[in-house]
């Protein structure tokens, strides 16, 4: 391939866009608004899976040892603790501590007020977490051979729901992105479709002056890589300043949220984002385009 | 150049529009094909130019076997020959210039090449100073005398013209039957589908008849309704 060839596609590429500019415009807005929405529904779900993660995280398990524990053996089981995998961190609570932070949490009741340090019904703790959630039973069994143990507190059932929950959410997610996928492509290749159609008598012209097919492919091509890039980069820069102001507006009107969990910061989801779009524009275009010429290039 | 050689050609429809022909046109010929609709010339110009695959027989241009070629090898068969249509088939939106300098375009000519070679044409059929103009500027002939430049620009062996001056009005049509005979005498093999019996008549060339799809006189110089 020569590389006045190559200018001559890439000129003809953009030629073709302008001259042509009813038809980008339409096929341009259309890979925009598909991939806006499957940049929106990733956003959404996203954020759910990661909401869900955080609760699941804040479920730890908590191990109570025997009343008359002494620091012996609260050294032995917090050692213990620590050497079981997947256990990322261990804190100890001394009786006086659960007690100081059970009265803050019941501070309008007074039913704790006749206990004080020397008649602490609260027994040593430890507070347990792990790396992920999947993990959890494994690590309790793990924790069940320990000695000095009186009592392992978790939320098994929660877990489950959780766990069970970010399943369904995950494939719902991957579902609704997979259906709006197909759905764009059907009506990108059709938009195209068009484009090409609208053409075809110029496409018949080059294949009768002796153009070869790829000859006639690669301006196409061209315009399909610009349409794919604008109508990807297009949605992503509206909806990333969007998505910011949306997360902004919660926490400024639902500020109880901000206890229970945190959004994903823009930054986070878009720097994923904007090469999956802007790959999926591209091979929308291309696609669109090659596959649209098929049918005019049998001549 | 072009041997023809027991070629037939039956539409899916069944329509037989070509039956059993065998032609040889040599080198440096002027050939005119004549005959009224529906007589297979088209079908047999088609076919010349790889639009139509023949159904039986072999056509054979400047050597090769053309029958028997890939798709991907029909593009450089179609360098091989300059094709001019009755309805001039220019590219709309590109200027007299550039419709002309891409028929070199997609044989990978060079910009140097092409900026040189454009021009000569173009003054050959008397476009030197339409070469800015749209085709929609221009009219039948001019539009005509382009896509003759278009098909001559590359120096094909062949040229073949279907009903080159169907869309013209008769003063038109005779210049651009002049400038076919001028590339005819540098060397340029022409064939030209035609109904055009005046233009036959007064030219005198090698004329071949077909009539519902069979080859029914072929004579060396001869009119349109001359008897054998």
């Amino acid at each position: 391939m020569r590389i006045s060839s190559i200018k001559y596609y890439i000129r003809e590429g953009f030629y073709g866009l302008l001259k042509n500019s009813l038809m980008t415009i339409a096929a341009i807005t259309t890979v925009a608004a598909c991939i806006f929405i499957v940049t929106v529904s990733y956003c959404l779900i996203s954020n759910l899976h990661a909401m869900l993660r955080q609760i699941e995280n804040d479920i730890g398990i908590v191990v109570f040892l025997e009343d008359d524990s002494n620091s012996e053996t609260i050294n032995k089981v917090s050692k213990s603790l620590n050497d079981i995998p997947n256990v990322t961190n261990v804190t100890y609570i001394s009786p006086e501590e659960a007690l100081d932070s059970l009265k803050e949490e019941w501070e309008a009741d007074d039913i704790l007020n006749g206990f004080n340090n020397q008649n602490n019904p609260l027994p040593s703790s430890f507070e347990v977490s792990i790396d992920d959630i999947k993990n959890q039973s494994e690590v309790l069994k793990n924790i069940e051979k320990i000695d000095g143990i009186k009592k392992v507190r978790n939320a098994e059932n929660a877990t489950d729901i959780l766990l069970k929950l970010n399943k369904v959410l995950t494939f719902v997610g991957i579902l609704g992105i997979a259906l709006l996928a197909v759905i764009s492509i059907v009506i990108i290749t059709n938009t195209i479709k068009i484009s090409v159609y609208n053409r075809k008598t110029e496409i018949n012209i080059m294949k009768y002056v002796g153009a070869t097919d790829w000859f006639i492919r690669w301006p196409f091509i061209v315009e399909g890589v610009i349409m794919g890039l604008i109508g990807a980069a297009v949605p992503i820069i509206i909806s990333w300043p969007l998505y910011n102001k949306c997360v902004a507006m919660a926490y400024e009107h639902f500020s109880i949220l901000s206890n229970i969990a945190t959004f994903l910061g823009g930054y986070e989801i878009f720097s994923r984002l904007l090469p999956i779009c802007l790959l999926a524009g591209v091979i929308l275009g291309v696609a669109g385009s090659v596959s649209s010429l098929r049918k005019y290039l049998q001549v | 150049m072009i041997t023809i050689d027991n070629v037939s050609k039956v539409y899916p429809n069944g329509s037989h529009a070509v039956k059993n022909i065998s032609l040889h046109i040599e080198r440096g010929e002027f050939v005119f094909i004549i005959g009224s609709s529906g007589s297979g010339k088209s079908t047999l110009i088609k076919m010349l130019m790889k639009e139509l695959d023949v159904t039986s027989g072999d056509i054979i241009i400047n050597g090769i076997n053309t029958t028997k070629m890939s798709h991907s090898q029909i593009p450089y068969l179609r360098r091989e020959l300059g094709i001019v249509f009755q309805d001039f088939r220019l590219l709309p939106k590109k200027t007299v210039y550039e419709n002309v300098a891409f028929a070199m375009r997609v044989t990978e000519a060079s910009s140097r090449h092409i900026a040189r070679n454009v021009p000569t044409v173009l003054s050959l059929v008397g476009l030197q100073n339409k070469s800015r103009a749209y085709p929609n500027e221009l009219s039948g002939g001019e539009q005509q005398r382009t896509a003759l430049a278009r098909a001559i620009v590359n120096n094909p062996p062949i040229l073949i013209a279907d009903e080159p001056t169907g869309n013209l009005d008769p003063e038109t049509a005779w210049d651009i039957m002049y400038l076919l005979n001028e590339i005819n005498k540098r060397g340029t093999t022409v064939v030209v589908a035609t109904h055009a019996s005046d233009i036959v008549d007064q030219m005198q060339k090698r004329v071949v008849m077909l009539d519902h799809g069979n080859l029914v006189r072929d004579v060396k110089r001869g009119g349109y309704f001359d008897e054998d």
